[in-house]
């Protein structure tokens, strides 16, 4: 145990422990944070580095030709990237918040409200979770084509808001809210709305900003819906546009292989940005652990 | 809802599940129509004699899919192993690396917010097209050249020999995959974590418990919840991946060879292997679970139904 004078008098104690925390924290977050630290420079590498062998991790000469290369590759045909970033945009603001309210509403009344037929409900959701959805894709795409949603935002935005697995999140979390507030709220008279609203999405909150993340990367990541239900270039969206840059699906065409760097650093940025602003509520300690202390 | 009171008079019960029902319908709705028609589906491909692609008419009965899977098929079965083999030795060391971190993130430490945010960022990059480009170019193996040799010089590597590096550079690949795939497995810890009362630590330490106790006698019996969901996420999730060999091999069937059938009925047999591996998760976690605050309140309000202001129930710990 070391003991160092800090400022204003105080004592930085300094642990063996502590160190070897320290320590191991920082080898993690060394090998974790790779992917990213490899996606940033490589969106900033000139042609030459990009196809050194074996990869370096830092560029050496930064330049942005990349993103103009990216404006110019899309600016002949007739979709422009921008088009492709606003149907990534809308299609997954609209799942999110509709996700959220389905799932918080379904999980409501699964735990607290219990219906007849509840408990196959949940059942249900569970063996909805191991099914692997690549093997309903066809016959999800009759239900599609049958609603005639195909080439429509619809049809990228109403199979994705029932997911199994955001119930299943929400109510790990919902089985935690006291029913002595239910009660409480019902004795002086609120109504179940009134109490789904004002009682128990606030204190949701943590849980519902968890799920805003989840659903948010995982829309907005998502291949396999625009690739089979949408057909028009225009409505296609980001993870898309992405294989279409780099010359589709067989392989990467070289002379874009800059482009493809700089779009995929356009796209992982705004999971990045909505992680960092949402992840302070996401942490933040649940509102009922006050009544459970 | 109101009409309903006008016409006919409900009583108290049915009138609450009406409120449930109304609450879970539109749930109910999608999951119909986008999950179990589509299940329904896919089963009946799956038995299906004869497919028209054409409206997508199935008619006749056979199983000759299945026979076919198992029987005929001299790929299937060594694709399926290497996708169990490959969640099996991942799934343990996901779940345990990402709790230990989880906990390590949850003691008194400078910038944990910052650490949180790292850790979870291989989740944003998803594992879709980013990842898998990523990887195709070999960054899971190109650990030891982070610094670009400036950290551990080339000379000094290549003086180990090519089986030693061969083994390191594995281990540490397959140590990268699994933290970029535990982002949301922490995150979950974490949250189980931190909705432990504090003041349960403090009685605990007061009865001289050491570090060692708090954990395996107050922390895993309060997150054991979150470690079921964890295990059954990771599970899962890792057999339904895009890169999972298997569904890469269903998918080409199912889309390039346009075998419907078959692709279905290698679906629901890989389907029905991991609904048996979840369903032996919960039996046995089921065994373990810390019984919590909240199922004890249930189960009192189930003998008494008319609400009683009780005391919190009494924790007990062994």
């Amino acid at each position: 145990m070391l003991k160092i004078r800090w400022f204003r008098g105080q004592w930085l104690h300094i642990t063996f422990s502590k160190v070897l925390l320290y320590v191991v924290m920082i080898i993690l977050v060394c090998f974790t944070a790779l992917p990213l630290i490899y996606l940033i420079s490589t969106a900033f590498k000139p042609l030459d580095e990009l196809f050194l062998y074996p990869p370096r991790f830092f560029v050496q000469n930064p330049t942005t030709k990349n993103f103009s290369d990216l404006v110019v590759s899309l600016g002949s045909s007739t979709v422009p990237f921008p088009r492709y970033a606003f149907n990534s945009i809308v299609i997954t603001t609209i799942i999110v918040i509709c996700t959220v309210i389905v799932s918080s509403m379904g999980a409501y009344s699964l735990v607290k409200l219990q219906p007849p037929g509840g408990v196959f409900l949940f059942n249900l959701i569970l063996v909805a979770l191991m099914f692997s959805p690549h093997v309903t894709k066809i016959p999800s795409y009759m239900v599609v084509n049958g609603l005639g949603l195909i080439n429509t935002y619809g049809a990228l935005i109403l199979p994705n808001i029932a997911v199994a697995y955001n119930i299943f999140l929400i109510k790990q979390f919902m089985e935690q809210y006291p029913n002595e507030l239910l009660e409480a709220a019902r004795i002086d008279g609120a109504g179940e709305f009134r109490i789904f609203m004002q009682m128990v999405m606030p204190a949701l909150k943590p849980a519902t900003a968890t799920l805003t993340v989840f659903s948010f990367v995982n829309n907005w990541n998502d291949y396999f819906s625009p690739l089979i239900y949408v057909t028009s270039q225009a409505m296609k969206t980001l993870p898309l546009a992405l294989q279409t840059i780099g010359g589709g699906a067989a392989g990467m065409s070289v002379g874009r292989a800059g482009a493809v760097a700089a779009a995929t650093f356009l796209m992982t940025a705004p999971t990045v940005i909505i992680f960092v602003i949402k992840q302070g509520q996401v942490m933040e300690t649940m509102t009922y652990s006050g009544i459970k202390g | 809802m109101k009409e309903g009171k006008k016409k006919f008079k409900l009583t108290l019960h049915q009138r609450n599940s009406l409120k449930g029902l109304v609450f879970v319908a539109p749930f109910i709705v999608g999951v119909c129509a986008f999950f179990i028609f589509p299940i329904y589906m896919s089963l009946r491909l799956s038995v299906g004699k004869s497919v028209a692609i054409v409206g997508m008419k199935v008619s006749g009965w056979t199983l000759e899919h299945f026979i076919r899977a198992f029987v005929v098929d001299i790929e299937f079965l060594p694709t399926f192993g290497t996708a169990v083999q490959q969640t099996l030795t991942q799934f343990p060391l996901t779940i345990v690396l990402s709790l230990i971190i989880a906990v390590l993130l949850n003691r008194d430490i400078k910038c944990r917010g910052l650490f949180r945010v790292i850790f979870f960022i291989p989740f944003l990059l998803g594992s879709g097209e980013v990842m898998q480009q990523l990887i195709n170019q070999g960054v899971d193996r190109a650990v030891l050249n982070i610094m670009d040799g400036r950290l551990i010089p080339y000379n000094v590597l290549s003086y180990f020999g090519d089986t030693i590096m061969d083994v390191v550079q594995t281990v540490l690949g397959v140590l990268v995959t699994v933290l970029w795939n535990s982002g949301v497995q922490i995150l979950l810890f974490l949250s189980g974590l931190q909705s432990i009362s504090p003041s349960l630590y403090e009685a605990a330490k007061i009865d001289g418990a050491t570090e060692w106790e708090l954990f395996w006698k107050v922390t895993v019996p309060m997150i054991s919840p979150m470690l079921l969901l964890n295990i059954v996420y990771t599970l899962v999730n890792s057999f339904t991946n895009i890169s999972n060999p298997l569904l890469t091999y269903i998918q080409t069937y199912g889309f390039t060879n346009a075998q419907f059938s078959y692709a279905a009925a290698l679906g629901w047999i890989y389907f029905a292997f991991i609904g048996v591996l979840v369903a032996i998760v919960f039996a046995v976690m089921q065994k373990y679970m810390h019984t919590s605050e909240v199922e004890e309140v249930k189960k009192r309000e189930h003998k008494h139904r008319v609400f009683t202001i009780e005391k919190a129930p009494k924790r007990t710990f062994d």
